[in-house]
């Protein structure tokens, strides 16, 4: 069977030397990153939905956050993403000081989320809530919040980290559109887990 | 390497950014409502638009080749779906045979 140029084409580019993902392989590494991260959410919010169903009751969310002030936080880490999807733009164009503009202010965003997310923290713990216990009756409902947040937490705090290094080598004029770029896709994924524990934890 | 981005401006995601807080502030209001099963899965459906317009467009995945838009899909959500629908309904169970020894328990005395 005679086989096409089709066929050849897809053959050598999976024999190597091509990528066969068009990217390169510090963004391809990136990805990969992101989808084993994304199932150590995954996990997590899996063993969340055992322990909700296994539970005869479960605390009413509403009585315990303040919704509006978790929108809050939700607005700031989904303007932060525009504004970093931004500085990737703007770095891809070779316009590094609007880019270190953009990052500074994901950077101010990522900030103003770890300050929110401390502040409830701290309000909880004042409540009384504790790891393994809580006044609303159902231990496993703020060991469940103070893990899921709080590895979330960590995501966000690292993010700003690596963006902070990012935003001094722009300063400096030193960082490539790919390096803005991969700490991008970092922080977008930050913000993609938020809208998973937004919706499944906070909402339903 | 060469890579192709038909983004070249930032309006798109400001258009994107207007769309997810329209969408956060349905789903907000939403959230505020008793419960049913068909406001879960329209909080559901919420949550998966969200997801796509961030991997879409703030990622740049609709922008990539197909391959890598089929390893992160599989890699990401198949296996968080699968890990999901096998793990947690077995709370149901957890819950219905603990259920089921108080009854037992309670008959018995």
């Amino acid at each position: 069977m005679s086989r096409t140029s089709k066929d050849l084409s897809i053959e050598s580019v999976w024999r190597g030397g091509v990528s066969p993902f068009a990217v390169s392989w510090r963004k391809l590494m990136m990805w990969l990153f992101i989808i084993t991260d994304g199932l150590l959410f995954a996990g997590l919010l899996a063993g969340y939905g055992f322990v909700r169903l296994a539970s005869p009751q479960w605390p009413n969310r509403a009585e315990i956050f303040h919704l509006d002030f978790i929108a809050l936080m939700t607005f700031i880490l989904i303007t932060s993403s525009a504004t970093m999807a931004t500085a990737v733009g703007a770095a891809r164009q070779g316009r590094l000081p609007t880019a270190f503009r953009f990052v500074l202010l994901t950077i101010l965003g990522g900030l103003g989320f770890l300050s929110c997310q401390a502040y409830e923290w701290s309000k909880l713990i004042s409540e009384g809530a504790r790891l393994s216990s809580n006044p609303w009756g159902v231990p496993l409902f703020s060991a469940a919040f103070f893990i899921i947040t709080g590895f979330h937490g960590s995501h966000v705090l690292t993010g700003v980290i690596i963006l902070s290094v990012v935003a001094w080598r722009a300063l400096r004029q030193r960082v490539s559109p790919e390096g803005v770029e991969l700490a991008g896709l970092y922080w977008h994924f930050v913000d993609l887990v938020w809208v998973f524990i937004f919706t499944l934890f906070y909402l339903i | 390497m060469s890579e192709t981005h038909p983004v070249s401006g930032y309006r798109i995601y400001w258009i994107v950014w207007f769309i997810l807080l329209l969408v956060t502030l349905g789903m907000m209001l939403l959230g505020t409502t008793a419960l049913t099963t068909a406001l879960i899965l329209v909080l559901l459906a919420g949550m998966l638009l969200k997801a796509s317009l961030i991997g879409g467009y703030f990622m740049h995945l609709r922008f990539e080749r197909a391959s890598l838009i089929v390893i992160v899909a599989v890699g990401i959500l198949a296996t968080a779906g699968i890990l999901f629908f096998l793990i947690a309904p077995d709370g149901l169970r957890v819950l219905n045979s603990s259920q089921s020894a108080d009854l037992h328990v309670g008959g018995g005395r």
